[in-house]
C-alpha cells in the first residue's frame, strides 16, 4: 500500500513538474506574441521607454486605423500588401496541392522505372538554401519578364513547396488500404473514380495539412519576394512592412501592428482546420 | 533671431566652443577645398554665423533653370530608385516629398515617372540584383559611397554638376570626391550631412557635470561616461559596435580620426588609399579608449556589441543614457515623437526634448575634430542594365536637375540632412530650417569636419565589416588592443592588395 502512495506521490511530482514545464513553454511562446500585441498599442514614444511599459499608460488602436485606414497612404499600401500575400499564397496552395495530389499518387501507386530516382530527385531543389538559387532565379524570371510580377512568386514558391507536399501526402497515400481501390474497381469504377471518390476523400487530413504548409510557406516567404519585387503595388507583406524600417530609427508600435495583422489569416487557418491538421500529424503514426 | 539664439542662456558654452571651433574651420575648409573654392557659398567663412547670414539671401525659380536644361515640354519617361520618407520618418519628410513630385510634374508635364521609394537596408542589395539582371532603374540615389563599387563594375554612366546646369563649385569638394572614380565623377550630391554629439542635459547636472557643456575632448568623454555611471548607474556613452552595421564605423571614426588614426589614409589632407593606417598610434589610442569604457568602465551599455543607433534611441529618451552620437534628424524625430505622445506621456516626451543638447564632436588629444562626411549622391545607370535598355537621357537630366537643385537639395532634407548643392544655404527655406530646427547650425557647422569615407571599392567591406570586427576583438576581450588593431590591419591590406576580402 505504502508503496503504492509513494509511486503516486512520485507520479504526482513528475506530473506537476511537467505542467510547470508546459507553463514555462507556454509562456516562451506566447509571450512575443503579447509584446507584439502590447506595443503595438503604444505611441512612438511609449514603445521607447526604458525600462519597458508592461502596459501601455495610453493605449491606443492609432495604429491599427492607420494601417486599415483605405483613404490614408499606409493603409492603402498595407491593405494593398495584405490582398497580394492573400492572392499569391491562395493561388501557389491551389496550384500545389492540384500537382501534388497525382504525383504523390503516382508514386505511392505505381511502380515505373526510376520511381526512386525521381522521388528523391524532387527533393533536390530544397536540398540547397534558397539564397543559392536567388540569382540565377532572377535572372530566369527577368529571361521571361516575370520580374515584378506575381507569376515569379508562385512559380518559385512551387518549385520549394511542391516536393514536400509530393512527399507528405505520399505518405498518407501509402497508408491507404489499396485493398479499398481494388474493392472500387472490382464494384465497377474507373482507377480515377476510385483514386477521386474513394482516396481523395480518406486522404482529406493529408491535403489540408499540404494546403497549409504550403499556404505559410508562401505567406511567410521573405528572400524571393525581396528579390523580385521592387514595385510597391506589387510587394507582399512580409517585404512590405520593411517600410516600418527606417534608416535612422523604427516605427516600432506600427511594424508590429503590422506584424499582428499579418499572423492572423494563419491563425484563423489553424484554428479552422486544426482537427484535420491534427488527424494528419497522427495518421502515419499507425501502420495499416 | 533663430530658435538656438532663443536657447542662448542654455547654449552658451556650445556658443563658445562653436566661435572657437569657427577659427579652425576656416583652415580646414581651405585644405579641404584645396584650389576648388564653391561660387555659391563661401566655404573660407564658413561658421554657423555665416550659415544664418547668407540664408534666405537667395531665389530660385527652379522649374525655369531646369528648364534651361532640359526644354519643360520635353515627353519622355524616367524610373528612379531612392529611400524615401517611411513610416519613422518625420511628417515633413512626406509632405516635402510628395511636394517635389508635384513639383515635377508641374515642371515637366511630359515626362512619365516610374519611382520606386525604397528602404535604406534593402535599396543596394535590390539595386545589385536589378543590374545582375538588367532590370535597373535609369536614375538611382545611393548613400554616399554606395555609387563607388557601381562605377568600378562599370554599371554607371558618367555625370557631374555641369551635365545638369550647375558647377562643380556649388559642392562640397569631399562630396565630390566621394562621387569619383579614377578621376571620372559618377554622381552627383544630392544631401550631406555630419553627425553631431547629442547629451541629456538632465544627466549631466544629475552627475555633477555642467549640463551645458559637451565633454570636449574624446578622454573627457570616456571621463564623463565613467562619471555618470559610477553617480547613477546608468550608461554614459552610447556606445555602438554591432557587426555588418553602417552604424559602427559612422560613430567609431570619428573617434579614430581625432586621435590621428584612420583606415587607410582617408584623414591625410590628400589621401591616396594605399596606406595602411589602422594599426598606428592613433588607431590604438581610440580603440583603447573604446576598451576603457566598455571593459575597465563599464560605463556604455553592455549590450553594445549588438546595438546599433536605433537600439540606443530608447534608453537615450527614458534617460537611461547620457550621451549618443547621431544625425541632425535626432531632435525633428524626438519632437516627432512628443508630438504624436499623449497623456503623461507627453509631458515625458516634452522634458526629453527640453533636455536634449546638441554639441560639436569631440576632439582628439591634439585639438583634431573629425566627423564622418555623410550624405546621398544621385547616379545614372548605364543603358545595357536598365529595363528596357534605354536610358532617355534628357529625361534623366530634368529629374537630377530638379532633385539636385539649391531648393529641392533643402526641402528634400529637411529633417534629417542638408542641401548638396551649397546655393541651397542661401534659400529661404534654409533660413525657415534654421528658424524652426533647433541645433542645425551645430550640425552644419561641422561640415567642414567631414571626412568621407575612402574612396574605393572596397571601402563598405572595410568600413561595414572589418572596422567593427576590429572593435569586437577588443570589446570582448579575444584580442589585447594591439592583437586586433594589427589583424585589422592584415586584413585591410589584404583586400587593397587585391588578395583578400570576403
Amino acid at each position: 500500500m505504502s508503496s503504492i502512495t509513494e509511486y503516486r506521490s512520485g507520479g504526482m511530482g513528475w506530473r506537476w513538474a511537467g505542467r510547470i514545464f508546459l507553463v514555462f513553454l507556454l509562456g516562451f511562446t506566447i509571450m512575443p506574441m503579447a509584446w507584439m500585441l502590447i506595443t503595438s498599442l503604444k505611441t512612438g514614444f511609449a514603445a521607447m521607454q526604458y525600462p519597458p511599459q508592461w502596459w501601455p499608460t495610453e493605449p491606443t488602436l492609432d495604429n491599427y486605423w492607420r494601417l486599415l485606414d483605405p483613404s490614408g497612404s499606409v493603409g492603402q499600401d498595407f491593405l494593398r500588401y495584405f490582398w497580394n500575400s492573400m492572392w499569391v499564397s491562395v493561388v501557389t496552395t491551389v496550384l500545389a496541392v492540384a500537382v501534388a495530389v497525382p504525383a504523390a499518387y503516382a508514386f505511392s501507386r505505381f511502380r515505373f522505372p526510376g520511381r526512386t530516382f525521381l522521388f528523391f530527385a524532387v527533393l533536390l531543389r530544397n536540398m540547397f538554401p534558397a539564397v543559392v538559387f536567388l540569382v540565377p532565379l532572377f535572372i530566369l524570371m527577368r529571361v521571361l519578364g516575370l520580374v515584378n510580377t506575381h507569376g515569379s512568386l508562385i512559380l518559385t514558391y512551387l518549385t520549394f513547396g511542391l516536393p514536400l507536399a509530393i512527399w507528405l501526402l505520399k505518405g498518407f497515400y501509402d497508408n491507404i488500404p489499396i485493398q479499398l481501390e481494388q474493392a472500387a474497381r472490382i464494384d465497377g469504377a474507373t482507377r480515377f473514380q476510385a483514386f477521386f471518390l474513394i482516396v481523395m476523400p480518406l486522404s482529406t487530413p493529408g491535403i489540408i495539412a499540404t494546403s497549409i504548409y504550403s499556404f505559410i510557406g508562401a505567406w511567410n516567404e521573405y528572400i524571393y519576394a525581396y528579390t523580385f519585387l521592387t514595385r510597391h503595388d506589387q510587394m507582399t507583406l512580409p517585404v512590405g512592412i520593411q517600410r516600418f524600417f527606417s534608416e535612422n530609427a523604427t516605427d516600432w508600435p506600427g511594424l508590429m501592428a503590422a506584424t499582428f495583422l499579418m499572423s492572423i489569416p494563419v491563425v484563423v487557418l489553424f484554428l479552422v482546420l486544426q482537427r484535420y491538421f491534427v488527424r494528419a500529424l497522427t495518421e502515419g503514426a499507425v501502420k495499416h | 533671431m533663430t530658435d538656438f539664439d532663443r536657447h542662448a542662456g542654455v547654449g552658451r558654452p556650445v556658443a563658445r566652443q562653436v566661435f572657437r571651433f569657427t577659427v579652425a574651420v576656416g583652415l580646414a575648409a581651405s585644405l579641404m577645398s584645396g584650389t576648388v573654392f564653391a561660387q555659391s557659398v563661401d566655404l573660407s567663412q564658413w561658421s554657423p554665423e555665416y550659415v544664418k547670414s547668407i540664408a534666405g539671401s537667395t531665389t530660385y525659380d527652379t522649374a525655369k533653370d531646369c528648364g534651361a536644361v532640359v526644354p519643360n515640354d520635353y515627353a519622355g519617361r524616367v524610373s528612379y530608385w531612392y529611400t524615401g520618407p517611411f513610416e519613422a520618418d518625420p511628417e515633413i519628410s512626406h509632405r516635402q516629398d510628395a511636394a517635389f513630385w508635384e513639383a515635377f510634374k508641374v515642371a515637366y508635364p511630359n515626362i512619365q515617372t516610374d519611382v520606386q521609394s525604397i528602404t535604406y537596408n534593402e535599396l543596394l542589395d535590390k539595386f545589385r540584383t536589378a543590374l545582375l539582371g538588367n532590370a535597373a532603374p535609369m536614375v538611382v540615389r545611393l548613400q554616399i559611397l554606395g555609387g563607388v563599387e557601381f562605377a568600378a563594375k562599370g554599371y554607371l554612366n558618367p555625370l557631374k554638376p555641369e551635365d545638369v546646369g550647375y558647377s562643380s563649385a556649388d559642392f562640397w569638394p569631399g562630396a565630390l570626391k566621394s562621387v569619383t572614380y579614377e578621376g571620372v565623377g559618377y554622381g552627383i550630391p544630392t544631401n550631406n550631412e555630419t553627425m553631431a554629439l547629442i547629451w541629456n542635459a538632465k544627466i549631466f547636472a544629475d552627475a555633477g557635470l555642467d549640463p551645458e557643456s559637451p565633454p570636449a575632448t574624446w578622454d573627457d568623454l570616456v571621463i564623463y561616461s565613467k562619471t555618470i555611471h559610477d553617480k547613477l548607474g546608468i550608461a554614459g556613452y552610447g556606445l555602438v559596435a554591432k557587426q555588418n552595421a553602417g552604424n559602427t564605423p559612422f560613430r567609431f571614426m570619428p573617434q579614430l580620426w581625432a586621435y590621428g588614426g584612420g583606415a587607410l589614409d582617408e584623414a591625410a589632407p590628400t589621401p591616396g588609399y594605399k596606406e595602411v593606417w589602422i594599426n598606428n598610434e592613433g588607431s590604438k589610442a581610440a580603440l583603447q579608449a573604446a576598451v576603457d569604457m566598455y571593459v575597465r568602465d563599464k560605463s556604455v551599455p553592455v549590450s553594445a556589441l549588438t546595438n546599433t543607433q536605433a537600439e540606443n534611441q530608447g534608453p537615450f529618451i527614458a534617460g537611461e543614457l547620457a550621451m549618443v552620437i547621431a544625425h541632425p534628424s535626432e531632435y525633428a524625430r524626438m519632437n516627432d515623437l512628443a508630438s504624436k505622445a499623449t497623456g503623461a506621456d507627453k509631458e515625458k516626451a516634452d522634458a526629453v526634448v527640453a533636455n536634449m543638447r546638441y554639441g560639436l564632436m569631440p576632439t582628439g588629444p591634439d585639438g583634431k575634430r573629425a566627423v564622418v562626411f555623410g550624405g546621398s549622391n544621385i547616379h545614372m545607370v548605364k543603358s545595357d542594365f536598365v529595363e528596357g535598355g534605354q536610358v532617355d537621357e534628357q529625361a534623366v537630366k530634368a529629374l537630377i536637375c530638379m532633385w539636385t537643385s539649391p531648393e529641392w537639395s533643402v526641402k528634400l532634407n529637411w529633417a534629417s540632412s542638408n542641401p548638396g548643392h551649397l546655393g541651397g544655404f542661401r534659400t529661404e527655406w534654409m533660413k525657415e530650417r534654421l528658424e524652426q530646427t533647433r541645433f542645425l547650425d551645430i550640425t552644419t557647422s561641422m561640415l567642414p569636419n567631414g571626412i568621407p569615407f575612402p574612396v574605393i571599392p572596397e571601402a563598405p567591406e572595410i568600413m561595414n565589416i572589418i572596422i567593427p570586427d576590429m572593435l569586437q576583438n577588443a570589446l570582448t576581450e579575444t584580442m589585447t588592443v594591439d592583437q586586433a588593431v594589427e589583424d585589422a590591419a592584415m586584413k585591410v591590406q589584404a583586400i587593397i592588395d587585391g588578395s583578400g576580402g570576403i
